[in-house]
């Protein structure tokens, strides 16, 4: 079983981040607060409840080396979370936005971070030492619509963006006084907000991204059951569309440079592998289901179309229809997929996986033999 | 941009759906309706805005389709890659409303969803931009 624990927190989770030793999780129960769990004698306690937006929290990420939390919400305000003794004190960043604030990312470094927002801009944030606050830089021009998800290349400049007018963008978000110019690196678009690429392969709305660990390669799911892998991010990209046979996708995490998990609508992981040409396919799922897959739900659904022109070709099946539990650790749609990776570990093994359906479940690929040799 | 290429294309475009159009009846006397069909989907002009080049090209796809009997044959033969827009010209013929076609639809559709999973809807359904 590749799902090693299951643990219902709420009714619904919208984002969650885990904190650097593992022990506690920070979650929003899609509601204005996030709650910090930390796993006491084998049972989670809630021990910590940051109360400061006015509406949901979209995004929450936790630092895994300055141990400070940064929270996006709705209401247009991010703030950033330090413990001090026992307490999260909160610092306010002015985002200057005119709509809800949907993703945050902590960069590499943990010296900035970005936050997609929908009023088409991207704000990336960085801490003044001169008057200890935060400033936000933003990112106005290029999206056409809201940006729904933002990833970090490794150097810490490069950022990328999805947005739901179907195109992934890279932007360069080099700041003078924050980066260091890298004087061997030919990068001349060093100028903050300089776009890079922007990629134009989705007709739809283009959702979870993330970038390989090497940053050679970068994944992107569309809704429209599609995904996205970006080879040679720079002036001439090589891309490859995979389409997969089942419900889209909402969010991808690079276990290592020839795997990738994808979560979404199934409710339950996906796993593409790169063969040794780098061809990415999909591989299989990762959870065991008891129950039959996509194929009995396509003739049940076909039995109501036909019902519904008054053709019934089943004859009486209709106790058959109960809710879509299908065994699988996640009873609603996977929204959130974070590695849990231990310092000075190259590839990931476990990660955990939050949803709508208000379960975080943790998955370790050891015990997955066939998946070993991708690690 | 591609406004005035447009112009001189659906032209060109009609001319070769009318060509096909005459290849897909000889080989529906022939008997061989699943080779009709992919000779109608071959070549579907989904990258034009001119709704003639779209409805010339669904009335041969149409014409394909009702002639196809043997629904489990044709999935046999035909290429993955032709799921994708079969399944959008079966979701034409379904918002057609005439009772003989929608019968049609719906058995292919039912296969092609065993064959091609919700992905494949899910693709039709999202394209505002390929559209048939």
């Amino acid at each position: 079983m590749a799902a090693v624990s299951v643990h219902q927190f709420a009714q619904c989770i919208t984002c969650h981040a885990w904190s650097p030793d593992h022990s506690m999780i920070a979650f929003c129960p899609n509601n204005n607060e996030v709650h910090i769990y930390k796993l006491l004698d084998g049972k989670w306690e809630k021990i910590h409840v940051l109360q400061k937006h006015d509406q949901i929290v979209s995004g929450v990420d936790w630092g895994t080396e300055s141990n400070r939390i940064v929270t996006v919400s709705h209401d247009r305000n991010s703030y950033v979370w330090s413990q001090e003794a026992t307490e999260w004190v909160p610092t306010l960043v002015i985002l200057r936005l005119n709509r809800a604030a949907l993703c945050v990312q902590w960069s590499p470094k943990e010296n900035k971070f970005a936050v997609g927002s929908g009023a088409k801009t991207v704000c990336v944030c960085y801490y003044e030492q001169e008057n200890n606050w935060w400033v936000s830089k933003v990112i106005r021009k290029r999206h056409d619509s809201s940006v729904t998800s933002v990833a970090w290349h490794p150097d810490n400049i490069l950022l990328a963006t999805t947005s739901t007018d179907g195109k992934c963008r890279v932007f360069s978000t080099f700041i003078k006084g924050v980066d260091v110019k890298k004087a061997a690196s030919a990068s001349s678009d060093s100028k903050f907000g300089e776009q890079i690429m922007q990629l134009d392969l989705s007709y739809s709305w283009a959702f979870g991204m993330k970038w390989s660990p090497s940053g050679h390669v970068l994944a992107y799911v569309g809704h429209n059951s599609m995904i996205y892998f970006v080879d040679d991010v720079g002036p001439s990209p090589s891309a490859q569309n995979v389409a997969f046979r089942d419900l889209p996708l909402r969010d991808v995490l690079f276990i290592s440079e020839r795997m990738v998990i994808g979560v979404g609508f199934d409710c339950n992981p996906m796993v593409f592998t790169a063969d040794r040409r780098g061809l990415w396919s999909f591989l299989r799922f990762l959870d065991e289901k008891k129950t039959s897959s996509s194929a009995k739900s396509g003739s049940q659904l076909t039995e109501k179309i036909g019902k519904f022109y008054g053709q019934s070709k089943y004859g009486s099946n209709d106790t058959n229809e109960t809710s879509r539990t299908q065994g699988g650790a996640h009873e609603n749609c996977i929204t959130n997929i974070v590695p849990l990776k231990k310092p000075g570990d190259t590839t990931v093994t476990r990660f955990s996986t939050s949803g709508l359906d208000g379960k975080v479940v943790i998955w370790e690929l050891q015990s997955q033999h066939d998946l070993l040799g991708y690690l | 941009m591609a406004e005035f290429e447009e112009a001189d294309n659906a032209e060109a475009i009609i001319t070769r759906i009318e060509h096909k159009s005459r290849k897909i009846e000889s080989l529906l006397k022939q008997y061989k309706p699943v080779e009709a069909l992919k000779t109608a989907l071959e070549g579907s002009p989904p990258n034009t805005k001119d709704e003639r080049c779209k409805s010339a090209n669904w009335i041969v796809v149409h014409r394909a389709i009702m002639a196809i009997k043997d629904v489990d044959s044709l999935f046999s033969s035909l290429d993955p890659e032709y799921y994708d827009v079969l399944m959008k010209y079966l979701y034409r013929g379904l918002s057609t409303g005439d009772r003989p076609t929608c019968d049609q639809c719906l058995r292919i559709h039912e296969k092609l969803t065993e064959r091609a999973g919700l992905g494949c809807i899910l693709r039709s359904l999202a394209d505002k931009v390929n559209t048939v």
